[in-house]
């Protein structure tokens, strides 16, 4: 029921929004929708500290004014054109040729409109306990980050606003954290702050060695870079991938450097968790795409196998250490490992539908782990406790609750018919292409995702309340609300996905091109080429992974009743 | 020349030819020492307490008046070109005008803080105010010296006035003895400095920096100990100023034994006179020898990074935190000074603009935080700052994120244009050692940014901070507190006049026309 | 006899100067009350006017001479200072050495 509300109002929604966006084609959409929280945090920030109540009205305010902007973009967006949109710049600071340079194409478009959706949500289901009006300043400053590193077109700008969002999540999670929060924060900041140090090094590299190259001025522009790949020497160029890759890497996280990952995420309030693994993570995946594949083409082909094989052991790693969690939001922190490896197995095979599946995955990343986190964050608001132990047989007493765990955790594990499958999929089936074994068993993390989330839901929800669990209480009305969009979105996505894969193609195919142009990569042809041939493997193979999905499936039901 | 003419004057009575001098370009220096001569006069007539913080104004007054007497001088370096005065003795150029505004706003800032420090401890008089205006005609003069007598003049007027100004509490013992340690290792760099000029002059023949750029970009020396020698010892002198390792060993001390205000001066005002000397006699003069003193700014630079940065986590007291630091940002300036090119020198005197407010501001709070006795500088004396006082613990939060450079403040570009400089002249590993270091010192500001903002979310009981007063922040520190912040998020946000003030200010050495 | 016969050229007084330099710098660094270090510095700045006459003596240029009148005025200043600064002290504490000077840890 809260499923269909869900799609009903967000049919209302987008139809308004629709007319919104169509009115305001002229209107500077984009620069919107990053100085409009950056101006909310300073609203929220303005109102009296004892009137909590309008400061999280003013950021809520905000907040859903960004979503409407973002999804204001979508609908301005034009599908089929790979080029970059709405693009908008204007010249910051003179010297160092750094432009306000903001545009939005098929990769980042649903990371950006995710963001826009995902902020207001994790606003209503984690409302703080303390301290409202810092609270949501800090969020919104957050949100206008991460929008503005979607969008920018400008190494300077996209390393300010990548720098920026270290600010206000060290502040949430170091506020408004859980008991080992000081030491949380300070690993989170520190870690990804030493990637930074490394890839503004190779950053400011990059543009004067571009400059010395080419013979011009010094510039920032990312698109200029890119389309003068002559300018920087293969092997140099190498150097600069990888001191970009060391900051991505720590931002995803790939493997040998997440360990900042599940302290973060577990010790960070609900909002914080939910934006941080919702938001936070893909600016890294991102990262790699505009930053790795889109600047260094050729170094990015020449690292390519070992930036696969990291993907595959995080999604193992991942998998298994997720098993071994006794801590519910722990558990689902890991599985955040596995899931980025997934999108780094996409992003690193190179192939238009590994691409695809690693950029909407990103986005059902954002929805199934934000929900889980949500989710975890109302079990921990009435029990106090996130330990599995502790907990048992909460589906007696909440069954909606229950079924929307379900839900959502299914969608992570990546069942048929709901979004997490569609990426995952993709992903496996383009990197079978180029890195055949390293799909082999990144599949094989799938198992294990069904494994470790079904066994935790059984352990959680199933079984006998004991008294301290029998008092749970069910989901409320608020909560409901804030699950149904995510919830909507899930179904939607996994039933439909179209839209969204039309509007990713052209600019993933493009990057593809650009790959191989700059390298002597060739990506292999599937069967056939097109949209066409696509739809058609992708109908196949929907039929064949259905046996193994209802195998996954089937494993659960044999735990539960065991 | 007027020294050549006094030795072969010879037996004739012909009349002492003295140069002519152009007081205009000095009007900068003469606005200064006038400054502190007419407060020294006024502070002797007028009552010595006043409601008013009459000396405070008169500083502020009289760095404005420095900062005036610079704009017509700007004017005309841009149109005519650099010149110099006083027999080539004094250089005016963009470079010494702009070193001249930053310290003139260090005054001004460390002003504004001292004014409620005196009152706070009981302490009186205007002469505080006529040292730091002393003090600041002296960096000013290094900054502006083409002559290294000129700029050894220069440094001990600078230094000598601080050395009086770190033992202004005489009450607190800590203040007398970081005096005498800064004096004793003080005079010794001088002394060093001054034999370094001495081998200078004896392998090039004179003093005169122009002279000495002319005799080096036209003979090759057969014999360059005496040269490199010389480079070595000034280096050192230079070195113990700007507080690089391993000249720093007095900095933690100093800098936690002076007052905070004077403090404030001397991270800001004192350290852009050592640099803009530093910068005028290696980058400047002996540029044509950079191959010989590069590696070995470059080791200095390296190791003020690192040590800076590291031994500055282990400290617990703010002030020998931010001292530490200080001699990390002294290692990202050297960076700029180690690159010799117009772009170092153009990202050195930004990180020393953008790094006067941010230091000056910081210790602007410590100062407000120490409360009377000027002693409560431990870590728990922050605990729980932003409870009690949530706008200070903003400030500070602000310098000190500033200081681990993070965007959108003017130390993010600070560090920016340092970094893009060493790539230009392609030190990419020191560039990256710079950075790798600035997330060292990064977890030095956020632990005191944690212990600022712990406590919240706490509930009210487990506060340990709860009992405390609130500190006062007097009006005048008020003052220098919002105008540093504006400083350093507006540098941050719109860094391009700043950026094109500090393109057009690289030394040039011009010989006088006379 | 032998000392006689030798020329004492520029170097002599170069070295000497040098050998009073270090002396200077050694004595600062190794001896602990303030009023000898104080000396010691005066050592090394006096030890520098030896090298600058002998250098504007080799280089036929009075400049070298003229400096040391100014490097004259500012040891005065120094000491001027210095003696004011560690009377300061010691009028507090009497007897005090630089390793009563400990309260600044470093």
């Amino acid at each position: 029921m809260l499923v269909s509300s869900g799609l009903v109002s967000s049919g209302l929604v987008s139809f308004v929004l629709g007319q919104v966006g169509r009115a305001s084609s002229d209107v500077p959409l984009l620069t919107a929708a990053v100085v409009l929280p950056a101006v909310g945090a300073i609203a929220t920030a303005l109102v009296s500290r004892r009137r909590p109540e309008s400061a999280r009205m003013v950021a809520t305010l905000f907040s859903v004014a960004t979503g409407v902007v973002t999804v204001a973009v979508l609908v301005a967006f034009e599908t089929g054109e790979a080029d970059f949109q709405l693009v908008e710049k204007y010249t910051w600071i003179r010297d160092l040729d750094v432009a306000w340079h903001l545009g939005v194409d098929g990769i980042s478009l649903f990371l950006v409109v995710m963001t826009g959706v995902l902020f207001p949500i994790a606003m209503f289901g984690g409302a703080p306990h303390h301290d409202a009006k810092s609270f949501y300043a800090w969020l919104l400053l957050l949100e206008a980050g991460c929008i503005g590193v979607f969008l920018a077109l400008d190494l300077f700008l996209f390393f300010v606003m990548f720098e920026i969002v270290l600010v206000p999540m060290y502040f949430l999670i170091s506020g408004w954290g859980y008991a080992n929060r000081r030491y949380a924060a300070m690993k989170f900041f520190l870690y990804t702050m030493l990637g930074s140090a490394f890839m503004l090094v190779g950053l400011v590299a990059t543009a004067v060695l571009h400059a010395r190259g080419s013979g011009g001025d010094l510039t920032f522009n990312v698109l200029t870079i890119a389309n003068d790949q002559g300018s920087i020497a293969p092997m140099t160029a190498r150097w600069l991938f990888l001191s970009f890759a060391i900051a991505f890497a720590v931002k995803v996280p790939l493997f040998p450097v997440h360990t900042w990952l599940p302290d973060a995420h577990t010790e960070a309030p609900t909002a914080g968790s939910v934006i941080l693994a919702g938001v936070m993570l893909k600016l890294g995946t991102y990262g790699f795409l505009r930053y790795g594949l889109f600047l260094f083409p050729e170094a990015s082909a020449w690292f390519a196998p070992a930036m696969v094989t990291l993907g595959v052991i995080g999604i193992i790693y991942g998998a298994v250490v997720a098993t071994m969690q006794r801590d519910l939001k722990r558990l689902v922190a890991y599985s955040s490992i596995a899931h980025l490896g997934f999108i780094a197995l996409g992003t690193f095979a190179i192939t238009t539908q590994g691409l695809q599946g690693s950029v909407i995955q990103m986005v059902n990343h954002g929805l199934s782990t934000g929900g889980l986190f949500l989710l975890v964050g109302m079990i921990y608001e009435r029990r106090h406790t996130r330990e599995i132990a502790q907990l048992k047989g909460l589906q007696a007493s909440a069954p909606i609750m229950a079924g929307v765990f379900t839900l959502v955790m299914l969608s992570s594990i990546g069942l048929p018919g709901l979004n997490g499958f569609v990426g995952e999929f993709l992903i496996l089936l383009g990197s079978f292409l180029t890195r055949r074994w390293w799909a082999v068993v990144a599949a094989t993390g799938v198992i294990l995702a069904a494994l470790y989330l079904l066994w935790a839901y059984q352990r959680v929800f199933h079984g006998e309340p004991d008294e301290d669990n029998a008092g749970f209480a069910e989901m409320s009305f608020r909560e409901g609300m804030v699950m149904a969009p995510l919830v909507a979105l899930i179904v939607f996505l996994g039933v439909y996905p179209k839209p969204v894969l039309d509007r990713i193609e052209p600019s993933v195919a493009a990057l593809v091109a650009h790959v191989e142009d700059g390298s002597d990569f060739v990506e292999p042809s599937v069967a056939e080429a097109g949209t066409d041939a696509r739809e058609e493997t992708f109908a196949e193979a929907e039929a064949a992974e259905e046996g193994s999905g209802g195998e996954g499936g089937e494993d659960g039901e044999g735990g539960e009743g065991g | 020349m007027t020294l050549g003419l006094l030795a072969q004057a010879g037996d004739g009575v012909a009349p002492i030819d003295t140069p002519g001098v152009a007081w205009s370009a000095l009007s900068p220096i003469l606005v200064l020492i006038g400054g502190a001569i007419v407060l020294l006069v006024v502070g002797a007539l007028a009552p010595r307490r006043s409601r008013i913080g009459w000396h405070a104004m008169l500083t502020v007054a009289v760095a404005g008046g420095t900062i005036a007497a610079v704009v017509p001088l700007w004017d005309r370096v841009h149109d005519d070109g650099p010149y110099s005065a006083v027999a080539s003795a004094v250089g005016v150029d963009g470079f010494s005008l702009f070193v001249t505004v930053v310290i003139a706003v260090a005054v001004a800032i460390a002003a504004l803080l001292t004014d409620g420090y005196l009152r706070r401890e009981g302490l009186e008089g205007p002469e505080p105010y006529v040292l730091m205006l002393l003090s600041a005609a002296g960096a000013v003069m290094m900054a502006s010296a083409n002559d290294l007598i000129v700029m050894f003049l220069g440094l001990e007027i600078m230094s000598i006035a601080v050395y009086v100004l770190a033992g202004l509490h005489l009450r607190r013992r800590r203040s007398g003895e970081a005096a005498v340690k800064y004096f004793v290792l003080g005079s010794f760099s001088s002394a060093f400095f001054l034999y370094g000029v001495a081998l200078v002059y004896g392998a090039t023949g004179s003093t005169n920096l122009v002279r000495i750029a002319r005799f080096l970009a036209a003979n090759t020396l057969a014999d360059q100990g005496l040269l490199i020698a010389g480079f070595a010892l000034l280096l050192v002198g230079f070195g113990f100023k700007v507080a690089a390792v391993p000249f720093h060993s007095w900095t933690p001390d100093v800098y936690q034994g002076s007052p905070s205000p004077i403090v404030a001066f001397m991270a800001s005002g004192v350290k852009a006179g050592g640099f803009a000397g530093l910068l005028r006699v290696f980058v400047a003069t002996f540029g044509t020898y950079r191959l010989d003193w590069q590696p070995v700014v470059y080791g200095i630079a390296v190791l003020s990074l690192v040590v800076g940065a590291v031994l500055a986590v282990v400290q617990t007291d703010v002030k020998r935190m931010l001292a530490y630091s200080s001699i990390n940002h002294a290692g990202f300036i050297l960076i700029g000074v180690q690159a010799a090119t117009d772009e170092g020198v153009t990202a050195a005197l930004f990180y020393l603009a953008a790094y006067t407010f941010m230091v000056a501001g910081a210790f602007g709070v410590v100062t407000v935080v120490g409360r009377r006795g000027d002693g409560h500088h431990h870590l728990d004396d922050y605990q729980g700052l932003a409870r009690r006082q949530p706008l200070l613990a903003l400030v500070f939060a602000i310098f000190l994120l500033a200081q681990a450079g993070v965007p959108l403040t003017s130390g993010f570009l600070a560090k920016f244009y340092v970094v893009e400089a060493a790539i230009e002249a392609r030190s990419f590993w020191l560039a990256l050692v710079a950075m790798v270091s600035a997330v060292v010192s990064a977890f030095l500001y956020l632990r005191i940014v944690l212990v600022m903002y712990a406590g919240a979310g706490d509930g009210a009981d487990t506060d340990p901070a709860a009992g405390r007063p609130r500190l006062a922040v007097p009006a005048a520190a008020a003052i220098a507190l919002v105008v540093a912040v504006a400083a350093t998020i507006g540098i941050g946000l719109v860094p391009d006049p700043l950026t094109r003030t500090a393109r057009d200010a690289t030394p040039e050495l011009v010989a006088a026309s006379d | 006899m032998i000392l006689a016969a030798t020329p004492i050229s520029a170097s002599w007084y170069l070295g000497l100067s040098a050998l009073l330099f270090t002396v200077g710098a050694v004595g600062l660094l190794v001896r602990r009350n303030p009023l000898v270090m104080f000396m010691c510095v005066e050592l090394m700045l006096n030890a520098v006017n030896l090298t600058f006459v002998t250098f504007a003596r080799e280089l036929d240029d009075v400049g070298g001479q003229v400096v040391v009148f100014f490097v004259l005025v500012v040891a005065a200043a120094e000491v001027v200072i210095g003696l004011g600064i560690i009377v300061g002290i010691l009028r507090r504490r009497p007897g005090a050495t630089a390793d009563d000077l400990s309260l600044l840890k470093g």
